[in-house]
């Protein structure tokens, strides 16, 4: 069973034809209130869906801005199963006051089953059911990571794990979207985003409702690889020194030339390296149609 | 008799619900429950098999290179490697074990050091660091009423109040708080070493079917080097000492059978040495007894039941056969977490398991270790198996690790001298998948034994299978009634007081559980063979 499904063609042909190439962006206004000159910490509540805590953990690789400061000073973390204190029904009451407060971020981390709400189920309630509730009286929503954003890899199996989107459409909720996908989703991606949000900025994203700063170009236009790519050059054995430290791993099933992202510009873990420039092809984690749509990962498609 | 439910147990990986009852104080009744499911094993089938190493990985989002490691050795037997390329062997071990140092620091800073301290107490806090007196502050204002709204602590409040076994001198808890503080930039500098070798982290790219995807060059090596000192110095002088203090600080604690189950150890031998031998032992003890000493001879007696999971009745068994079907409808079932079983016994897996494996096996070089020989005399002592010994095992292999860790990059640095960049890190020659094939993978993750399983049927992934540590860990009870390790851990447990009861998350989280891991499995039916074992 499939729910979402986007052939590779027309993907594509969406991307290479789309808004985004012509100039017509939709964009997203960072709300007042969250202006700089108010008193008041945002509140962010955090749900956690059916994911695998990757994005808590890479936002929480972020050394440069600080961590501490984001918790103590910029954010009220109101609600976050992996981080916070309170459990059992001492969270249940701090998600409840926080929801029922409204006017917070909203991250959603992980996919929501689609083919039957019992696939993921906290404090008794699926989290489509949460999910809703929390979305009705957040300010703007934050899907974090591929399975949010667009059903990632658990999309392909029986549970039919879906992003934010498609659950926002199936309950008629407006609510202000951005998708921030990538498996996981990079740290600078996330407090970018939350910094935009909150000093009032406006925020260009593209038709899958990814912030243009980050995902304007493909990893291929800035591969370091890339001028290999121009000259055919293709590794095909990584024991060879020369095709390993600078040959195009198109042939190992690079998806680079279509996927979105400023991996080769801002790099990971504190600028040390990504995937090509390690030598290991991009799997074309930020785009709508990982994971199923994309394997193989390590093989040129027939 | 009271009925606790805690859902969402939080501080842990993923979404877990325990239910005890509780008489007279004490619980007497015990369910732990996995409530999310992705079913990822069986969205492989019919994928490329080098695939399982990159979606396998996204199994969990805090011991990912476990599990493409696993995944990695898996395809390989599947797919004819006879013997990896040794420097691909030490690259793999310096990726997957800064993850160690990663997940262990935040495991017990980040995730359960909490449950240990009474916060309230800052409020008294007279001294001049900062962001203590920001905490202090903030904590001051949540616990006014009401607060000022936007002045939340969170995360480090609300919380059960605080017990008998809450440290609540101010400068103690300001210096934990000091160092949650500290620990969030050395976790983020240890998954920072990881992505030297491993492209990113989390979910690194470096470990691929058959190898490696690269060789470090002088630079990176010397970075990683000097992140490692860096990282180890607060291991060695930082979280060691914390955590042995704290083992002493509430020593009644750890003389105490909370968090005692049913002494019952599993490892599979961790991190390969260029001898063959493994960092970690290989052992499974049952009743006291060492049964088994080498990880082949373990394959044959690994058993999964369902009887109270939310799968098809009747489908458990070897995790080579087993077919797996959801039944959401399945009465009596309460989790989606199947119940493994080593000779038909619940075993408990993880630091602790490593650290008591390593105590019986005198054979090994692990054994006179001087990190075991600590645990050893902790236990010595008095120490029981319970919560506060796992902190302490944890701490204790995680420095044991550093010092493998310097050895290891002494491996590479000869390696790298002799061959320059013509070291080999890739097993080229079986790289495409055959047309049928078998493997089983099996490590030790910062969690416990791990096992994949793969089945390569027309070049395509057949069936694909993993044990993974929180299952064996979080695991209902079987077909017999016997309980898996955390509930049995859980009984007897003191909840004195019924509303704040605080003792239950501290023998869960205790184990370091990741539920995510737990819960993957969902594998096709009719699938039988014998399995190659390693
Ligand atoms: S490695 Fe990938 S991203 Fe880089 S040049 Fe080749 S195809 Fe493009
Ligand atoms: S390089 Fe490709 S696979 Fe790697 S993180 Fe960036 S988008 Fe994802």
């Amino acid at each position: 069973m499939k729910l979402f499904t986007i052939t590779r063609r027309q993907f594509i042909k969406m991307v290479s034809g789309g808004l985004a190439a012509l100039g017509l962006t939709p964009k997203v206004k960072g709300t007042e209130l969250f202006s700089s000159t108010s008193l008041k910490k945002p509140a962010v509540v955090w749900l956690e869906a059916q994911d695998c805590a990757g994005c808590t953990e890479s936002v929480l690789s972020c050394l440069e801005p600080d961590l501490k400061t984001f918790l103590l000073d910029t954010a009220a973390i109101r609600y976050h199963e992996t981080i916070m204190k309170a459990e059992g029904s001492i969270a249940e009451s701090a998600l409840d006051e926080a929801v029922n407060e409204g006017g917070y971020i909203l991250v959603v981390e992980g996919s929501i089953p689609a083919a039957d709400a019992r696939f993921c189920r906290v404090s008794g309630k699926s989290s489509e059911e949460t999910f809703v509730k929390a979305a009705g009286n957040a300010l703007v929503i934050i899907a974090i990571g591929a399975c949010a954003s667009y059903g990632g890899i658990p999309r392909a199996g029986v549970t039919g794990g879906q992003g934010v989107s498609y659950f926002l459409d199936k309950h008629g909720i407006n609510k202000t979207l951005i998708n921030l996908p990538g498996c996981p989703c990079h740290p600078l991606w996330f407090f970018d985003t939350v910094t935009a949000f909150l000093n009032g900025e406006i925020i260009r994203i593209d038709a899958y409702k990814r912030p243009l700063k980050h995902f304007g170009q493909t990893i291929h236009d800035n591969c370091p690889r890339r001028p290999r790519y121009n000259a055919n050059k293709f590794l095909s054995d990584w024991n060879n020194p020369g095709e390993r430290e600078s040959f195009c791993l198109a042939l190992k099933g690079c998806k680079g030339y279509t996927t979105h992202g400023d991996c080769p510009l801002i790099k990971w873990n504190d600028g040390v390296n990504y995937c090509t420039a390690n030598g290991a092809p991009c799997s074309g984690c930020t785009e709508p149609p990982f994971y199923d749509e994309l394997s193989p990962l390590y093989a040129r498609e027939e | 008799m009271g009925k606790i439910t805690i859902d969402p147990l939080t501080r842990i990986e993923g979404h877990l619900k325990v239910e005890v009852n509780v008489e007279s104080g004490r619980v007497t009744e015990a369910n732990v429950s996995g409530t999310m499911a992705r079913g990822i094993e069986n969205l492989l089938k019919g994928k490329d098999p080098r695939d399982a190493v990159y979606v396998t990985e996204r199994i969990c989002g805090v011991c990912f290179a476990a599990h493409g490691w696993t995944a990695s050795l898996a395809v390989e037997k599947a797919q004819g490697t006879a013997a990896l390329p040794d420097a691909a062997r030490i690259l793999r071990n310096l990726i997957a074990s800064a993850c160690w140092l990663h997940d262990h620091v935040l495991h017990f800073y980040h995730l359960s050091a909490l449950d240990y301290l009474d916060l309230s107490v800052l409020t008294q806090y007279t001294g001049l660091d900062p962001f203590i007196i920001k905490i202090r502050d903030l904590v001051k204002n949540e616990l006014n009423n009401p607060p000022v709204e936007g002045e939340y602590a969170g995360p480090l409040l609300p919380s059960y109040s605080a017990d008998e076994y809450c440290i609540r001198d101010v400068e103690l808890v300001a210096g934990l708080v000091q160092h949650y503080l500290d620990a969030l930039s050395i976790q983020a500098k240890a998954k920072k070493m990881s992505a030297i070798f491993g492209g990113k982290q989390p979910h690194q790219s470096g470990i691929i079917a058959g190898g490696v995807t690269q060789v470090p060059d002088p630079t990176q090596i010397y970075v990683y080097r000097s992140l490692l000192d860096e990282v180890a110095s607060f291991i060695n002088n930082v979280y060691v000492k914390d955590v042995i203090f704290l083992a002493q600080a509430l020593w009644p604690l750890a003389k105490s059978n909370l968090g005692v189950g049913h002494q019952n150890f599993l490892s599979y031998g961790g991190f390969p040495e260029a001898d063959g031998s493994y960092l970690y032992p290989e052992g499974a003890i049952i009743n006291e007894a060492l049964v088994e000493n080498n990880r082949s001879n373990m394959v044959p007696y690994i058993n999964e039941d369902i009887t109270n999971a939310w799968y098809v009745s009747g489908t458990g068994g070897h995790p080579s056969e087993s077919s797996q079907d959801f039944d959401l409808d399945k009465p009596g079932a309460h989790t989606f977490v199947k119940a493994p079983r080593f000779q038909g016994q619940p075993m408990e897996v993880g630091p602790m398991a490593r650290m008591m494996v390593a105590a019986r096996r005198e054979d090994h070089p692990a054994f006179m270790n001087p990190s075991v020989q600590q645990f050893i005399s902790l236990i010595g002592q008095g120490m029981r198996p319970g919560v506060i010994a796992r902190h302490a095992a944890r701490a204790l292999e995680t420095q044991m690790l550093c010092k493998a860790m310097e050895r290891w990059l002494q491996e590479f640095d000869s390696l790298a001298a002799r061959f320059r960049n013509k070291v080999v890190i890739h097993d080229t020659a079986h790289w495409d998948p055959p047309y049928s094939g078998i493997g089983v993978g099996m490590t030790e993750a910062p969690r416990g034994a791990l096992g994949h399983w793969i089945r390569i049927v027309d070049h395509t992934i057949g069936n694909y299978s993993c044990v993974v540590p929180t299952t064996w860990n979080s695991s209902p009870a079987d077909d017999a009634g016997i309980k898996g390790p955390f509930e049995q851990a859980l009984l007897n447990t003191p909840v004195p007081d019924e509303n704040n009861p605080v003792n239950i998350g501290r023998v869960i989280r205790s184990f370091d559980p990741c539920l995510a891991c737990a819960v993957h499995l969902y594998t096709p039916k009719g699938e039988t063979s014998e399995w190659i074992v390693p």
